[in-house]
């Protein structure tokens, strides 16, 4: 691939697929036979498996459904080919570390192996949970203040002085640049100005991505977003993203949130898919470093076990076969002041660390409302180092989780969610301090986590 | 068990295999058979979709078998719907839909289960697809005549265009003419009231309860 313009070139130039035969043709029938020929299974008993030959042939049937199938331009309707020494360049291609923002806050992020001693990044944050603007600042600084925090992102402004921000109107270049104005000067005021973020999650279409292109709002050192559409498809206002970042240099996370019992069907296809969507998104998105997020299709958070095996098998696959970074989304169920919010971020942690992930998040509340705190990033964090530093096998890290599983699963049972309470119901709004009852659960849970045999938590 | 049963049976496998090849054919061999054309659609089609639905209710099939299912009872309701037409008014609690996701959202999975699960309960859906100017949703409704009209957006800043819809469909005085559905990840039950929208839902099967509700109520109203 000489240039990106080639990827345009292809997309106009293409063979012609309606939308419909994309989906069911080509990706769902293409992923069941793969599953089938390659004879993937799950087992939800085992969400972390120990079976690297499984881990191996999800890798290999990811690969030969992008080699099959390439991608879809949902604007053109055409496909995006590729020849496999064009996906093979891309895996190449993959940064092996990565600069995150400036100064004494530079954070070098890598590519991490499967039960890694090395800890993982921590980048806290709700990314793209609708956010008020009255709690916007007081909710990012409470997890840019926590020390065991590397790194940060924020959810998408929801409306800015008192107006509802819609998609591709003006309103969204205002939002998203309100966003990193509150972002750099929550750094700032914490002490940390130099600490790279995850930025512009206001900008859902390119026109706010291109206005936040500027070194007061994202810089160079920053992170934007270069999503796919579901699944394998692009269209030029996310090409128009990744074009965005071609001069100007920020890093480009690709965002493939592969839907779990979707097009791919049942755990393995999801898996097979999402694998293929990486090893896309290495050209269509111009990754620096992927952000796995796979979607529950029924729950939507990341920690049913279907969604905790997808992760699991995603991270080894790639770590064993086109090691690349890795940045794993927690989005639970519960939000703040629940323990169930913090089981899930301890189960999700856990399968994200010893995997070879980092860590985000986390997006609590099925990120649909701004129910998230500092606190749970903390505890995301802790436990992610506890797993390093205790050396927790993927074994232990399975038997971890299941009883956490016991802990929090009844949670997608309940007919309103389990959404507990607002930022400013959770935390004491001038300290910026959790309420004594929010920290007491978390006190609480911490211990029983660790009875549960992470003792280095 | 008579033929008749077993070729009503073999429908209504061919329904929860997702087989459209089938589908059509056998529906055609029981018509040619005289077999009621009500008895086809009652116990063959949407007895198969009923099993369609709870399966991928408990999570035993997913999006692919649901679209499979709904192509294969579209084919199948090529074949029978004409003579539904002409023999009998409507009998059934199904309806003419125009699904989108709106202006500015290009999330579609949502929208696609919902649309799938409609189709796949007889429902005759006209799927306009994703960042849909509501002016083309409401001109597409006009054309077919719709019953329903079903929004969807994901994004809490596409959704202000749903409620643009509702408003639009006032100012046009045509209102009371549809139903409207909202959905997406974060609409509320509050969110749709205050919008004015008729129903909405937390997932694809509740989605098909309120639409047939909907529907009956739109009946009700036209009997009385």
């Amino acid at each position: 691939m000489r240039n990106y313009q080639e990827i345009l070139d292809r997309a106009a130039d293409g063979p012609y697929c309606t939308e419909e035969e994309w989906d069911l043709e080509r990706v769902a029938m293409t992923t069941r036979r793969l599953v089938d020929e390659h004879q993937l299974a799950w087992d939800p008993e085992q969400v972390v498996p120990n079976d690297p030959a499984l881990a191996d042939a999800v890798f290999e049937a990811g690969f030969k459904l992008v080699q099959e199938l390439g991608g879809y331009s949902r604007t053109t309707e055409r496909i995006i080919e590729f020849e496999p020494g064009e996906l093979e360049a891309g895996i190449r291609r993959m940064p092996q570390q990565l600069e995150m923002g400036e100064g004494k806050d530079l954070k070098t992020v890598v590519a991490r192996d499967i039960m890694d001693e090395r800890p993982p990044i921590v980048w806290a944050g709700n990314p793209g949970v609708p956010t008020p603007e009255r709690l916007f600042l007081p909710m990012v600084m409470s997890w840019m203040q926590e020390p065991i925090v590397d790194l940060v992102t924020c959810g998408s402004l929801s409306e800015v002085d008192g107006r509802e921000v819609r998609t591709g109107d003006p309103s969204e270049i205002i939002a998203t640049r309100r966003e990193l104005q509150y972002m750099r000067q929550g750094l700032k005021r914490v002490g940390r100005p130099g600490m790279g973020m995850l930025g512009a999650q206001s900008a859902v279409s390119e026109i706010g991505d291109l206005a936040a292109a500027h070194p007061d709002y994202l810089r160079e050192c920053d992170a934007h977003l270069v999503p796919m559409l579901n699944e394998l498809k692009m269209d030029h206002r996310n090409i128009s993203k990744a074009v965005n970042s071609i001069e100007y240099g920020m890093r480009n996370a690709s965002l493939a949130c592969v839907i779990v019992g979707g097009l791919g069907g049942d755990a393995p296809g999801s898996a097979v898919v999402n694998v293929a969507s990486f090893i896309l998104a290495n050209l269509t998105c111009l990754a620096d470093y992927h952000i796995c997020h796979p979607i529950d299709m029924r729950h939507v958070a990341t920690t049913t076990r279907r969604v905790l095996w997808v992760e699991s098998i995603v991270e080894q696959a790639f770590a064993r076969n086109a090691p690349c970074i890795i940045v794993s989304d927690i989005y639970p169920k519960s939000g703040a002041l629940t323990p169930e919010l913090l089981y899930e971020t301890a189960a999700n942690a856990i399968a994200i660390t010893v995997n070879g992930g980092h860590l985000e998040g986390c997006g609590s509340a099925d990120g649909v409302v701004p129910n998230g705190s500092g606190l749970e990033a903390r505890f995301m964090g802790e436990v992610g180092h506890a797993v390093t530093r205790q050396g927790t096998s993927l074994e232990e890290a399975n038997d971890l989780i299941l009883a956490l599983l016991e802990r929090y699963e009844h949670v997608f049972d309940l007919p309103d969610g389990n959404r507990g309470v607002p930022f400013d119901e959770a935390y004491d709004m001038e300290r910026l301090t959790p309420k004594p009852a929010w920290e007491q659960m978390y006190e609480e849970v911490k211990t029983e986590v660790r009875e549960m045999g992470l003792a280095e938590l | 068990m008579s033929g008749e049963e077993a070729l009503i049976g073999k429908i209504r496998e061919a329904i929860v295999g997702g087989i459209s090849e089938d589908s059509e054919q056998l529906t055609r061999e029981a018509v040619d058979a005289g077999i009621d054309a009500l008895v086809i659609l009652n116990d063959g089609l949407m007895s198969g979709a009923d099993e369609v639905g709870a399966k991928f209710e408990s999570g035993e099939y997913f999006l692919p078998e649901l679209m499979l299912t709904g192509r294969a009872l579209k084919a199948a309701m090529g074949v029978v719907s004409p003579i539904l037409e002409k023999t009998a008014e409507r009998t059934t609690d199904t309806g003419v839909v125009v699904a989108a996701t709106v202006k500015t959202d290009i999330h579609d999975i949502g929208k696609n289960m919902v649309a799938s699960m409609l189709t796949a309960s007889g429902f005759e859906v006209t799927d306009l697809g994703v960042d849909v100017p509501i002016k083309d949703i409401i001109a597409k409704a006009q054309e077919l005549d719709a019953d329903l009209i079903a929004c969807s957006a994901l994004l809490t800043t596409s959704m202000p265009f749903m409620r643009d819809l509702i408003n639009l469909l006032d100012a046009m005085g045509e209102r009371e003419r549809f139903k409207v559905m909202v959905g997406g990840a974060s609409v509320t039950p509050e969110f749709a009231e205050r919008i004015g929208a008729d129903a909405t839902a937390p997932n694809a099967m509740d989605a098909v309860k309120a639409a047939r509700a909907l529907i009956r109520s739109g009946q009700s109203g036209e009997d009385s």
